[in-house]
């Protein structure tokens, strides 16, 4: 059974045909109409995205009052920006968790790739990767420090696993020399990464 | 991610946005009144219960995208949508013309029931049935039930000893019964918090590490 071992030679072009053929046939018998699919990508490229997650971590760092209530009851504190779908497909309980001086928190899904997709979209390959799930809970210091980010051992680490309806995302610590920014600026300088914990927010260029 | 991952991505959530289950969600979808062939229930339960229960090699054989294009294929095959022998021909007919377009028709309903589940999803929030069996502080242990084709507790948590941090509001009911992993109906959720050191040992653990998990009311025990 060499099988098992092979690949096809060309795998990409191989899915690619293969996804097309479904999509087509699926169509054809009435199961999707031919702008369903699309419906779901345009949705990620407008609606639900990273966008909306750098918006409520900007609008956390200038107001503490509304950390406060984003950190105690977030989809209340999320409803408040009044952004469409907060409540949506993956996104139906969410909630922020803090990084401090004190506290680093990293979200992770040991059994598959939960993520909260209406503040940020849809998770990365390496999240999904069985490699970064399992030692992500085994050693989280030693993948941060891969990453870039190592914490110092007095300073406590969190995981985060989304393995019931929790999505779990995270408000990163404010840059230094960021006080003159305004919100959108703010929002400029918050990556995905840095919502999911495997990333700093870097202070901003200086101009 | 790659143009074809984006389309069994799209494929996969308008299966879940007219899965057949969705006319008693709680968002109330007017299922009945959106047209389309597709008369099967579909969840993430339903693509994790594939990829979980595949051949264990065959798992980390292929990328992610891929265990959810074979999982989804072979769903269609086996409920009768499609043939092996049309997708197999049609799918040669793709790879040697990439270029060729997709059938034109437009189902401005189907449409518009994937984007109306897309903006409201589907909670799994219910009444509870049964009383909340943990408290804020309370020592727990994790259960360890039979091995099942698919389970929403990470194995590495298994008769591990943690703290309950919070009691969520309500119950929930995951998509489908687990059978003896031992979801079925609504149940009270627990966060759990776990000292890295009882999970894997004081020597071989990072310090000052906490995980935290959510997990489902069956999956927990109280002290011996």
């Amino acid at each position: 059974m060499s099988s098992l071992f092979d690949y096809d030679k060309n795998r990409e072009a191989a899915s690619a045909a293969k996804v097309r053929a479904l999509e087509a046939l699926l169509i054809k018998k009435g199961v999707l109409g031919s702008d369903s699919v699309d419906a779901v990508l345009s949705h990620f490229e407008t609606v639900a995205g990273p966008f909306n997650g750098a918006r409520i971590v900007a609008r956390a760092w200038l107001d503490s009052e509304y950390k406060r209530r984003l950190l105690e009851d977030t989809p209340k504190a999320i409803a408040e920006l009044q952004f469409p779908g907060m409540t949506g497909a993956e996104g139906e309980h969410m909630k922020a968790v803090a990084n401090s001086e004190t506290v680093h928190n990293l979200i992770i899904c040991t059994l598959c790739s939960c993520y909260p997709w209406p503040v940020l979209g849809l998770p990365p390959y390496w999240y999904k990767d069985p490699v970064f799930r399992s030692r992500g809970v085994r050693e989280p210091r030693a993948v941060l420090r891969e990453f870039g980010v190592p914490i110092s051992a007095d300073k406590e680490v969190k995981v985060w696993d989304s393995s019931a309806q929790i999505r779990w995302f995270v408000i990163p610590e404010r840059p230094a020399n960021s006080e003159h920014l305004n919100e959108e600026q703010l929002a400029a300088l918050v990556t995905p990464e840095a919502m999911m914990g495997v990333a700093l927010v870097p202070p901003p260029q200086a101009t | 991610m790659a143009e074809w991952e984006k389309r069994i991505f799209g494929i996969h959530t308008v299966m879940m946005a007219e899965s057949t289950h969705l006319d008693k969600a709680l968002p109330k979808y007017p299922l009945s009144q959106v047209p389309t062939s597709f008369k099967d229930t579909w969840t993430w339960a339903s693509l994790r219960t594939g990829a979980e229960s595949m051949q264990p090699f065959e798992y980390f054989k292929y990328r992610y995208y891929e265990k959810w294009l074979m999982g989804i294929s072979q769903f269609f095959v086996d409920r009768g949508y499609v043939t092996a022998k049309e997708l197999a021909t049609l799918t040669e007919h793709y790879r040697a013309n990439p270029d060729a377009p997709l059938p034109e028709r437009p189902n401005p309903a189907l449409k518009e029931q994937v984007v109306r589940y897309l903006h409201h999803g589907d909670s799994g929030l219910r009444a509870p049935v049964a009383p909340v069996r943990f408290a804020v502080g309370d020592t727990v242990y994790v259960a360890d039930p039979e091995a099942a084709d698919h389970t929403r507790l990470p194995g590495f948590l298994r008769n591990k000893k943690g703290t309950v941090t919070e009691v969520y509001p309500g119950a929930f009911e995951y998509f489908v019964s687990t059978g003896p992993d031992s979801l079925a109906g609504p149940q009270h959720v627990y966060c759990v918090s776990f000292d890295a050191s009882d999970i894997w040992g004081a020597d071989k653990s990072e310090p000052n590490t906490v995980i935290y998990a959510d997990l489902f009311d069956a999956y927990l025990k109280p002290p011996h």
